[in-house]
């Protein structure tokens, strides 16, 4: 017990007198993981809202193979992308691999099917007296389609929080791809997992502390603006 | 004079249901009661109107000019709104409803406060801007809706069953709005089944029954010509 105490005043002590290597994975962490969810929203909301709003045919396939996509495990997305990005690979000539944008693309394929999955549920869960009334105000489809998002705004936010909370804790893509580089592509998680297996448990505990902290805010965050 | 809409041959199925409307002229500043029992389609047929559904056969002309294609239909919407028998309020202010269409037409500014201003004072809700829409009770809500509409000062103004369960205080305030537009240019088409609205609207009435007209544009009603 004393071990886990001491730990942890070890690891209060880091944050708060704001140690180098802490911040370094901290920043890496927050830059790879909000560009991530920047580019999958970007994506996956306008993709959810079209596969809940149309009909088409094959669009059970497609919901089958987005769900699917929900259980993606890291570690396959990392060897898959690390192929494709490594020097022998098709992509190789980009010089993508143990770069943060390799470690970002990896986060983009995780989380944009968990961010089109919430919207087509949050798009087919809306009022259908939305989009007819837009339209007949005056919207054409695609303003009609951006009001029907804004109604169903906290289904939508929470599709971009959960995508979030998938990319920013997930160890597997920014091992395989970022390389762990120290001050570079250390992000949180591969840092927990590096330095605990050095026995560095102090260190591991302050970047959890910090991690833990990440997601209560942003969960806060999403509470306040519901009650706004 | 050219009349605002021209209905030939339209048929529109779905599923057992068909409306089949061999003609159908709507003429410009004029009131339309479209009445009919249940499910004889008047739902329908102010959809079809409001260019919100279209026809798998016949022609349907606007001011003279054959309605053509979603960019056309999209155009005219502009000119024409529907106000739903349960209308849908956006879920923000009162005044964010009402200025959603006007914004879509660029009208901003203090014309847009001022047009906003008149269109709820008409219906008896000065003040009410700020109010949450979806907090208002039922009356309040339809009271919005048809300000809403009005706001826009349509050609061609579409009411679902507007006075259908309204109390004795709102009924006068939603019957005066009414009566009052074909003197401001306005087409109204008002479905309902109240057989006592003709006599207190004075107005053109097209029987609807099985999905068919059985008393086209022109005829006066029975009940019409006795107290006229």
């Amino acid at each position: 017990m004393d071990y886990i105490l001491t730990s942890l005043g070890n690891a209060l002590g880091m944050i708060v007198h704001l140690n180098r290597e802490v911040l370094n994975a901290v920043g890496t962490s927050l830059y790879t993981s909000l560009t991530a969810i920047v580019l999958a929203s970007v994506s996956g909301v306008p993709c959810g809202a079209a596969i809940g709003l149309l009909r088409f045919p094959g669009r059970r396939v497609v919901l089958t193979l987005l769900n699917t996509l929900l259980a993606l495990p890291t570690v396959v997305v990392g060897l898959v992308l690390f192929g494709l990005f490594s020097r022998q690979g098709p992509l190789g000539t980009l010089g993508l691999l143990f770069t943060p944008w390799a470690m970002i693309v990896g986060q983009v394929v995780l989380s944009a099917p968990i961010v089109a999955n919430y919207t087509v549920a949050a798009v087919a869960g809306a009022d259908p007296r939305i989009l007819p009334t837009a339209q007949t105000l005056g919207a054409g489809r695609l303003r009609g389609t951006w009001q029907l998002l804004l109604e169903v705004r906290f289904g939508v936010m929470a599709a971009i929080v959960a995508g979030f909370g998938r990319v920013i804790a997930e160890v597997g893509v920014a091992m395989m791809l970022g390389g762990n580089i120290r001050g570079y592509t250390r992000t949180m998680t591969t840092a927990i997992a590096l330095e605990t297996s050095k026995g560095e448990f102090a260190f591991g505990l302050a970047l959890g502390i910090v991690l833990l902290s990440v997601a209560l805010f942003v969960n806060l965050f999403l509470h306040l603006l519901q009650h706004r | 004079m050219e009349p605002l809409l021209n209905l030939n041959e339209i048929t529109f199925r779905r599923g057992e249901f068909a409306l089949a409307i061999d003609s159908l002229q709507l003429d410009s500043a004029h009131l339309y009661l479209l009445q009919g029992p249940n499910g004889a389609g008047k739902s329908t047929l102010l959809q079809l109107l409001a260019l919100l559904l279209q026809p798998q056969r016949g022609t349907l002309r606007y001011s003279g000019r054959l309605v053509d294609g979603a960019a056309d239909r999209q155009r005219l919407r502009r000119q024409i709104t529907l106000v739903e028998q349960n209308p849908f309020l956006f879920d923000t202010s009162v005044y964010q409803n009402l200025a959603f269409g006007l914004r879509l037409r660029d009208v901003r500014g203090d014309l847009q406060r001022r047009r906003i201003s008149q269109a709820l004072q008409v219906v008896d809700l000065e003040g009410f801007e700020q109010r949450r829409a979806q907090e208002l009770s039922g009356g309040e809500t339809r009271r919005v809706a048809l300000a809403r509409a009005l706001v826009l000062r349509p050609q061609l103004l579409l009411l679902d069953e507007p006075t259908a369960g309204l109390d004795r205080e709102t009924l006068p305030i939603f019957e005066r709005c009414l009566a009052a537009l074909p003197g401001q240019g306005t087409t109204v088409v008002i479905a309902g089944h109240d057989a006592d609205q003709p006599r207190r609207l004075a107005g053109t009435v097209l029987e609807l029954d099985r999905g068919r007209l059985v008393r086209p544009s022109g005829g006066p009603h029975p009940l019409l010509k006795e107290t006229v």
